[in-house]
């Protein structure tokens, strides 16, 4: 197998004397989509903010297409797309200036069709220049896949990208990650929805309390047996 | 906020609705458990007995110290200061009424967000504003300055009578203004309510302005009612006294009641001019040419699109302009204006920066941008916002200053500078150490929790203040080189505290720490 894309080895964060992460091991390679599983609380999304750059790791190594986060965190900004699991929209912004923020600072070039036929896709034309604080809590999740997917990033990260979305959102966001894959993309999605996570993505890494606790491959985790073996690995 | 039932919500056997006196009962008591809920959440509770220990310490040296200050009660100026009282007392209603309106009723106990999932009473929402309205340091400075003033006017024996009278003015002028907060909220509400609200300011405006170039405003001061009122504080404990302490009493209580109904009014109204901005079309403009340039518009578009701001700006920015030509301030006195306005424009978001992009900043600080640039484009946009706001009021002012000199104006322009780099340091500088996750939708909205606000708007006023009484001795000296020179020294020391505080920026564990805090 090639070199992956993410290699994480060993993480922990800890913010003061609560252990979010504690010692995990992540490699997700090109083409592949990985699926994030596990409860409140098991350090998905802390390891997708390590892996966007906007936590430092407490320990552990962080590397991402060749890059050390400590030293090109930078570097790795330029290459990964992240659609954060909270809001992740400036509220008195509109969708079309996120889009013109990202592309500034990503120095993309003919972006706008692109960016005009992703919003179509995930029905958001109409209100591409409103402020985003109007907007409902799909809305601004279908924007976040948007912004996270529009410079077709080597690594995506889509944490909850499916959280509280309709069906032609959850239909868009399908499309954006095999698009994606088909490219030879990274992507990390951190869900609860495990039915949606085994449609989308072709592994499943498992969390529990901050350390994991099982890597399969998704079908692994499909129907009732998977439904079973998932509930299992939470308890 | 209040909230209301929802159209899925059932009719119960035993009704929701409560009688007046049981619902202002419960209003009452859900004001104690708000209260109680939110200083729970201060993270620094050793700091609260201080906090009121200063104020209270405060409060008794406004009563006391002045007796002992030279020319109290025997001197013409002593007799000068008691017979503007009036004024002040007018002053002070005035100031409390428009502080009032602008925070859209005042400010909130617990916020719009927080307050979605309670049965919140618009009649708790208008107690809770007037708790909340003395942690305001214009509120204070008002309050102390009026019962200093009292200290050091009367005789010894007279002064607690009449402090009691000037705390119970100052009580019944808050709710008072409340009155007016809430019937101008319902009043912006309804259709077209936004240009009424323009118009009625308009005409107060204009009738001030007549007032003013036709020479009758000092006529009309001599005859304002509160003269009634301090000529019942100033005697002493005696029958008539009571009485003007009976009538504050009656103001008191009637205007607490009364400003319930308008309060009840607003909230069944839909909040249109958030509404305006949230459901309003923003034309798409070009791509500007540098990173900077990009990052500038981005945080310029999230203040000015903030109605909480926009109205503090306006406020700020035409009010000490106003007051220094009906007052008729002269150039070596306006450099007391630029430090009162930075610090106020400051204090609209400033002092906790970051909040501009709410829960944005988790998917910003993704972005390929350099952390100093970020910095850089903030601390740019809040300078330029003080800046633009102190100018107004300074080109306000200066309609009745005549021309002033060149070591005037250079006084005036390195005070400028000085001031807004110390506050734009400031405010930088604690919104890196104590971030708080606010949503500034609410006209109603504050940067940080009411009891810290106090706290950054004392030291803001206390160190602007001694700036700018340093530059109005300067801009008396004949040689405009001279204040260039004091200037170099203080921007100096306020640039290098601005870019320690941009280090703790640079650092990626700090800047996590404020990310996560503010999108909270």
């Amino acid at each position: 197998m090639s070199e992956p894309v993410v290699d994480i080895r060993s993480l922990h964060v800890r913010f003061g004397e609560v252990e979010a992460v504690a010692g995990i091991d992540v490699q997700a390679y090109a083409g592949q989509a990985t699926a994030l599983l596990g409860r409140n609380g098991a350090g998905k999304s802390t390891t997708m903010r390590v892996l966007a750059g906007l936590i430092p790791p407490t320990a552990g190594t962080v590397v991402v297409d060749g890059l050390d986060m400590r030293k090109d965190t930078l570097a790795i900004k330029r290459i990964s797309g992240y659609c954060p699991d909270v809001g992740g929209l400036i509220p008195r912004a509109t969708p079309w200036e996120h889009l013109q923020l990202s592309a500034r600072l990503r120095r993309l070039e003919d972006w706008e069709d692109r960016a005009r036929d992703l919003l179509e896709r995930f029905e958001l034309g109409d209100v591409a220049h409103r402020i985003t604080g109007g907007f409902s809590h799909g809305m601004g999740r279908r924007l976040s896949v948007v912004l996270a997917s529009l410079h077709q990033p080597k690594l995506l990260l889509l944490d909850e990208p499916f959280d509280g979305v309709d069906p032609i959102g959850v239909d868009a966001t399908m499309d954006v990650v095999a698009d994606a894959r088909a490219r030879g993309a990274c992507i990390l999605i951190s869900t609860h929805l495990r039915e949606l996570a085994i449609q989308a993505c072709t592994d499943v890494l498992v969390l529990r309390g901050g350390s994991r606790v099982a890597s399969v491959e998704s079908a692994e985790m499909a129907g009732e047996e998977g439904a079973r073996a998932y509930r299992a690995l939470l308890d | 906020m209040p909230t209301g039932l929802s159209s899925t919500s059932t009719a119960t056997a035993a009704s929701p609705r409560l009688g007046p006196v049981t619902s202002a009962r419960r209003a009452v008591a859900d004001v104690g458990h708000l209260a109680r809920f939110r200083a729970g959440t201060v993270r620094r509770r050793a700091a609260v007995p201080w906090t009121i220990a200063i104020m209270v310490g405060l409060t008794l040296a406004a009563c006391t110290l002045p007796m002992t200050f030279p020319g109290a009660r025997t001197s013409t100026r002593a007799a000068e200061v008691l017979v503007l009282t009036p004024t002040a007392f007018a002053g002070f209603l005035l100031l409390a009424i428009i502080s009032a309106v602008a925070s859209g009723g005042g400010r909130e106990l617990i916020s719009r967000e927080q307050a979605v999932a309670f049965p919140v009473s618009p009649t708790t929402d208008h107690l809770g504003a007037l708790l909340l309205a003395p942690l305001n340091i214009a509120w204070l400075l008002q309050a102390w300055t009026l019962l200093g003033t009292m200290a050091y006017g009367l005789p010894v024996h007279l002064v607690p009578a009449a402090a009691l009278s000037v705390l119970l003015w100052l009580a019944a002028c808050t709710a008072l203004a409340q009155i007016v907060a809430w019937t101008m909220e319902a009043i912006r509400r309804q259709p077209h309510g936004i240009g009424m609200v323009r118009a009625i300011t308009g005409v107060f405006a204009l009738a001030g302005l007549a007032l003013q170039l036709s020479g009758r405003l000092g006529e009309m001061l001599d005859h304002v009612p509160t003269v009634w009122i301090v000529a019942r504080s100033t005697i002493g404990f005696e029958w008539r006294w009571a009485e003007g302490v009976a009538v504050e009493l009656v103001i008191l209580v009637a205007a607490v009641v009364i400003g319930a109904v308008p309060a009840h009014l607003a909230a069944r109204r839909m909040p249109r001019d958030e509404a305006r901005v949230e459901s309003g079309q923003f034309s798409a403009r070009r791509l500007p040419g540098s990173v900077f340039a990009m990052l500038v518009r981005t945080d310029r578009s999230s203040v000015w699109r903030s109605v909480p701001m926009r109205r503090g700006i306006a406020v700020l920015a035409v009010g000490p302009g106003l007051v220094a030509i009906a007052g008729d301030l002269d150039w070596p006195m306006m450099t007391i204006l630029p430090g009162l306005v930075a610090s106020g424009g400051a204090l609209l978001f400033g002092v906790n920066a970051w909040c501009l992009d709410g829960r944005g900043l988790l998917w910003r600080e993704n972005l390929p941008a350099r952390p100093g640039q970020v910095f850089g484009a903030r601390a740019y946009v809040l300078a330029e916002f003080l800046v633009a706001a102190s100018l107004a009021t300074i080109l306000l002012a200066s309609l009745r200053a005549g021309v002033p000199t060149s070591y005037e104006l250079s006084a005036l322009v390195c005070l400028l500078l000085v001031v807004t780099v110390q506050v734009v340091g400031a405010a930088l500088r604690w919104s890196a150490q104590r971030p708080f996750p606010v949503d500034m939708r609410s006209a109603r909205a504050t940067p940080a929790p009411p009891i810290v606000m106090v706290g950054y708007s004392t030291r803001l006023a206390v160190s602007t203040t001694l700036t700018g009484l340093v530059f109005s001795g300067l801009a008396h000296i004949p040689e405009w080189r001279v204040s260039v020179l004091a200037a170099v020294p203080f921007l100096i020391w306020s640039t290098w505290r601005l870019s320690r505080t941009a280090g703790v920026w640079l650092d990626p564990v700090e800047r996590s720490r404020v990310v996560m805090a503010v999108a909270a």
